[in-house]
């Protein structure tokens, strides 16, 4: 019980950490928010409602996504996508990411 | 009164969006109804029948209680650092025990013939101590509060400044302080009524003379030790002085002579008449009484934040192949 507990704390802060570029990452062409729900969650990245959509608009507060309100089959929907503040963020966070990625790729491998 | 989903919803959004800044709170309140229907339409579909109030619960309760997810709407705010938090439990936890303690103390004080006595203390403690206490942890939460906002407007505030053990508080300058102050102090008290007498050009009136005269007997026990040992303390100071530094030897010099002042004054308080007036007697007891609890507690401190790197077990030594 302990040792599962432990595992789901930890592999929670692991999940926080990726939150954000694997939301970026899904907002290069304009999503909706359930949408993007579904599609971080299609590729093995669920992240809970209650997380995603406050994310979204600190996002935007914070001058990386840009939104727009539309019609599009259905009932009005707020689509987020990445402004060009967010592309850059996006390509330095990728670095980040693909640099830590390998590092820790090399020392898991070890023995 | 029961609700359907639809209501459901429209009451969760509504405790959610309440809490947000007036200029968003109306979109975000839109948005997040409509993805919350779309949520529970999927839902639906996916378990095979209409949605109800039930799947429409448990929708809500999977995203959050309605605070949490207002404060996720907006940026972090931390009041108390947590690099603080344990300062501020600790603060608080030793604060409201002297407060509570020596309300206590105050109290048990009164005199008491009857069980009925003792809740009427017990409650005036209550209610005259405990309850107004509470100011203490409101003025820890403004203190941490704004050291936090200071450390955030200026970080370099909050930079980590190296200190030396046995550096001297307040310079070669504190000490000199110190020793002039022991003179004038050693002065003072070894014959305390000339002074008075002295500075108010004979006009004194007798009882004021008597209340800071000391018993014969105290001046020829306890009062001669007390002189020496604090006269005990230039040297000691001088030697200081001299090296620029709190060295070991110096510290443990410097207690030795705390303690021992300590040992003197308690026989002194639980020995016979300081002064001549029982007021002044009663006064100076008191006042010797708490210089060994600050000495004491100054040295239990002392230990307490003491730090002796060592491991906490066996170190084991590594072969050589």
């Amino acid at each position: 019980m302990g040792s599962e507990d432990t595992f789901n704390k930890l592999e929670l802060e692991l999940r926080r950490g990726v939150v954000v570029l694997a939301t970026l990452s899904q907002l290069r062409t304009p999503r909706y928010g359930y949408e993007l729900r579904q599609a971080l969650a299609d590729q093995g990245m669920p992240i809970e409602e209650g997380t995603l959509y406050p994310l979204l608009r600190r996002l935007e507060t914070q001058g990386v996504l840009k939104s727009e309100w539309k019609i599009d089959e259905g009932p009005p929907r707020r689509y987020y996508s990445l402004n060009a503040e967010g592309r850059k963020l996006f390509k330095r966070l990728t670095g980040s990411w693909q640099g830590m990625n390998a590092a820790m790729g090399q020392l898991l491998e070890e023995e | 009164m029961t609700m359907n989903a639809d209501e459901l919803i429209e009451s969760w959004v509504a405790d959610v969006a309440v809490q947000l800044p007036r200029r968003q709170r109306n979109d975000v309140a839109f948005e997040l109804r409509s993805l919350l229907r779309e949520e529970l339409l999927a839902r639906a579909e996916d378990s095979g029948h209409d949605a109800d109030v039930q799947m429409a619960t448990g929708l809500l309760h999977d995203f959050g209680h309605p605070d949490a997810v207002a404060a996720r709407y907006r940026p972090t705010l931390t009041i108390i650092e947590p690099a603080d938090g344990h300062h501020f439990l600790k603060a608080m936890v030793i604060g409201l025990a002297v407060i509570w303690g020596a309300g206590l103390f105050v109290q048990l004080g009164q005199p008491m013939s009857s069980g009925w006595d003792l809740l009427l203390v017990v409650s005036r403690w209550w209610v005259g101590t405990v309850i107004p206490s509470l100011w203490w942890p409101g003025v820890l939460v403004v203190w941490f509060a704004m050291a936090a906002w200071t450390r955030r407007c200026w970080p370099s505030t909050g930079d980590w400044k190296p200190r030396a053990n046995d550096r001297i508080q307040g310079g070669r300058a504190a000490l000199l302080m110190g020793m002039v102050g022991i003179v004038c102090g050693v002065c003072i008290l070894y014959e305390p009524g000339f002074w008075l007498d002295y500075f108010w050009s004979g006009r004194v009136a007798p009882q004021a003379i008597d209340a800071l005269t000391y018993t014969e007997e105290f001046r020829q026990r306890q009062g001669l030790w007390l002189f020496v040992l604090l006269l005990l303390n230039i040297p000691l100071m001088i030697g200081v002085f001299i090296s620029g530094r709190w060295s070991p030897g110096w510290r443990q010099l410097s207690l030795a002579l705390g303690l021992l002042d300590c040992v003197v004054m308690a026989w002194t308080i639980l020995d016979g008449p300081v002064f001549l007036s029982a007021v002044s007697n009663e006064t100076a007891k008191g006042a010797m009484a708490l210089i060994i609890a600050g000495v004491i507690l100054t040295q239990a401190i002392r230990f307490y934040r003491s730090v002796t790197p060592m491991p906490d077990g066996p170190v084991r030594v590594q072969e050589s192949q």
